[in-house]
């Protein structure tokens, strides 16, 4: 979506505080995105299921029993009731929360070597780069959770992703601190961006739901509270490394469009593969 | 003969109207709400039957007319808040093939035990022409599907584990799949012909489709979390481990089957051994690696 990047870049530097919440709070409703929310009967089963099961341990829904198909029921007989998830909205879904864990990893694994030669060379550093560390492994294992919890297979290319992400946070922590700092910028910029796209599209297929009659359960709810909350987190990162000197590195241009670059291209296959 | 439950058609065609689903099941699509504008404004010029100048010139291919019998790609994300998606059945097909699987041990995976389920069901006994082929794979699936789904009743049975103690992963994942492998039981007889019949080069995707999803719904159910590539091989290695225990089944006679399970155990501790030797040398090398960079550094090296 080119529309985050426009609205963001400009005033990242003046408005740090309102930014965060407006964002969220302008929700453009695009077209590429009703796919996701659409109300039609095509993407609404012939069949009404039983209305939802009640909440249990047991993981797996045994198969509905045989039943006369029924008409869509007209949204003032909704309420309390919860649409069953469109193909669409599970494959948009399983792809992101598969590029959020390898996104996740790869920021672990920069992390992790990009700490012993930078901190060699600057102890002082060593509290900033363990405060971000654990940051980056909490939500590694929130994402790891979410994908066991909603059976998302894991990225195919984890070893790669791993591989790239250990080379990369330990040549740019050999280069220089500021080299460090500055793919740290890259990535949580991308990340940045990644994240609001994501949260953008998960408001409007609960205020889909909503202006449909259907209940939003908590699920939703806690998966949109849980990527703002990660998105602010890696922001500040990202304040941190602009702080500690990101824009000083030698060929900043360079660095900086090469690492996010090949963010987009891993985001872009990790979402397929 | 009991007033059945399903009206009884005046027509093949009506039939046909009550069989095929209301719609066609979504192709799926991966990933993106960009990706998501595509499927809207491609799928009406790709449409089958369209009327347009590139599918008047080549004769419409049969590739594709999609096939509303064939499931969606595994559901990849479960929501446990929503109601689930449904099944790859219809209701009616529900009923016929349910009415139909009655009668595979004595018939076999043939059309003759789906005529006389239809019959059984008060449908037509021309009924299963509705299924794509012969009918018999779909009795298949509905085998695979039904007994793939009904292992889901028997979590908490198997969680419970022995007076000792609650059952750990591996011990439910054996547990599971030796509840699936009883579960062939009533059919065991007919079952070589069924896999004679799934290894049709067109029914390959489909039978290796159940095949993975009985995979992923063990290894779920056994409360396995890991999210790394271990995700995979673990399920390849399941799948092949069932793979051969069911070959193994069709030709055992011991009571009970326990050949068969001793078989399976066999296997699932094969596979275990070569997990861990595989994890032990990776967990060394990387020791060993890391070793070797750490003593660089001590020395000075600017690495």
């Amino acid at each position: 979506m080119a529309t985050p990047r426009a609205l963001w870049q400009p005033w990242r530097h003046c408005h740090p505080l309102p930014l965060r919440s407006s964002l969220v709070k302008t929700s453009v409703i695009t077209t590429t995105s009703t796919r996701l929310f659409s109300s039609s009967s095509s993407s609404s089963s012939s069949q009404q299921q039983q209305p939802q099961q009640p909440q249990q341990p047991q993981p797996q829904q045994s198969p509905p029993p045989p039943s006369p198909p029924s008409h869509q029921p007209s949204p003032s007989h909704q309420a309390g009731k919860k649409k069953p998830l469109t193909p669409s909205q599970q494959a948009f879904l399983a792809s992101a929360l598969r590029v959020n864990q390898a996104g996740e990893l790869a920021a672990t694994l920069i992390y992790t070597h990009q700490t012993p030669p930078v901190v060699a060379r600057e102890p002082h550093l060593a509290p900033l780069m363990r405060h971000m560390y654990d940051q980056e492994a909490g939500h590694l294992r929130t994402f790891n959770a979410l994908l066991a919890r909603h059976r998302v297979r894991p990225s195919a290319l984890y070893p790669l992703w791993s591989a790239l992400a250990t080379g990369l946070g330990w040549a740019t922590g050999v280069v220089s601190r500021e080299a460090a700092m500055a793919c740290t910028e890259a990535v949580e910029t991308e990340i940045g961006d990644h994240y609001n796209a994501q949260i953008r599209t998960l408001l409007e297929m609960v205020a889909g739901w909503e202006a449909e009659g259907y209940e939003v359960g908590d699920e939703f709810r806690h998966l949109v509270d849980t990527l703002r909350r990660i998105r602010d987190e890696e922001l500040e990162h990202l304040d941190h490394a602009v702080e500690h000197d990101a824009k000083k590195a030698e060929p900043h241009w360079l660095l900086t469009g090469v690492i996010r670059a090949g963010c987009r291209g891993a985001i872009w296959v990790s979402e397929r593969v | 003969m009991s007033s059945p439950a399903i009206p009884r058609p005046a027509s093949v065609a009506a039939m046909r109207r009550i069989l095929r689903p209301a719609r066609l099941p979504q192709r799926p699509v991966t990933a993106t709400p960009e990706s998501c504008r595509s499927v809207c404004s491609g799928a009406a010029a790709t449409r089958p039957g369209a009327l347009n100048a590139s599918s008047l010139r080549s004769p419409p291919s049969r590739a594709r007319i999609p096939r509303p019998h064939l499931q969606p790609a595994a559901r990849s994300y479960h929501s446990h808040d929503h109601p689930p998606p449904p099944g790859p059945f219809t209701p009616a097909e529900s009923a016929l093939l349910s009415a139909a699987y009655k009668r595979v041990p004595e018939h076999g995976f043939t059309q003759e035990a789906l005529a006389l389920g239809a019959r059984d069901a008060g449908l037509l006994e021309i009924s299963p022409a509705v299924f794509p082929g012969d009918g018999v794979f779909a009795l298949i699936r509905w085998h695979l599907y039904t007994q793939r789904t009904a292992l889901a009743d028997t979590v908490d049975e198997v969680a419970a584990g022995t007076p000792a103690g609650p059952a750990g992963v591996a011990e439910r994942v054996e547990r599971l799949t030796w509840e699936r492998l009883r579960a062939n039981e009533a059919i065991v007889g007919r079952w070589q012909e069924a896999l004679a019949i799934m290894a049709q080069p067109s029914h390959i995707p489909a039978s290796l489709g159940e095949l993975a999803q009985l995979a992923d719904d063990i290894l779920y159910l056994a409360g396995d979390v890991s999210v790394d590539p271990s995700w995979y091989t673990k399920r390849a290695s399941l799948s092949a481990i069932y793979a051969a225990a069911e070959l193994f089944q069709t030709t055992d006679t011991s009571p009970g089957f326990r050949e068969t399970r001793a078989f399976l155990q066999r296997r699932l501790a094969e596979a275990a051994q070569a997990g861990a030797a595989v994890r032990s040398v990776g967990q060394w090398a990387g020791f060993t690696a890391g070793a070797v960079v750490n003593v660089l550094r001590s020395k000075g090296l600017r690495i």
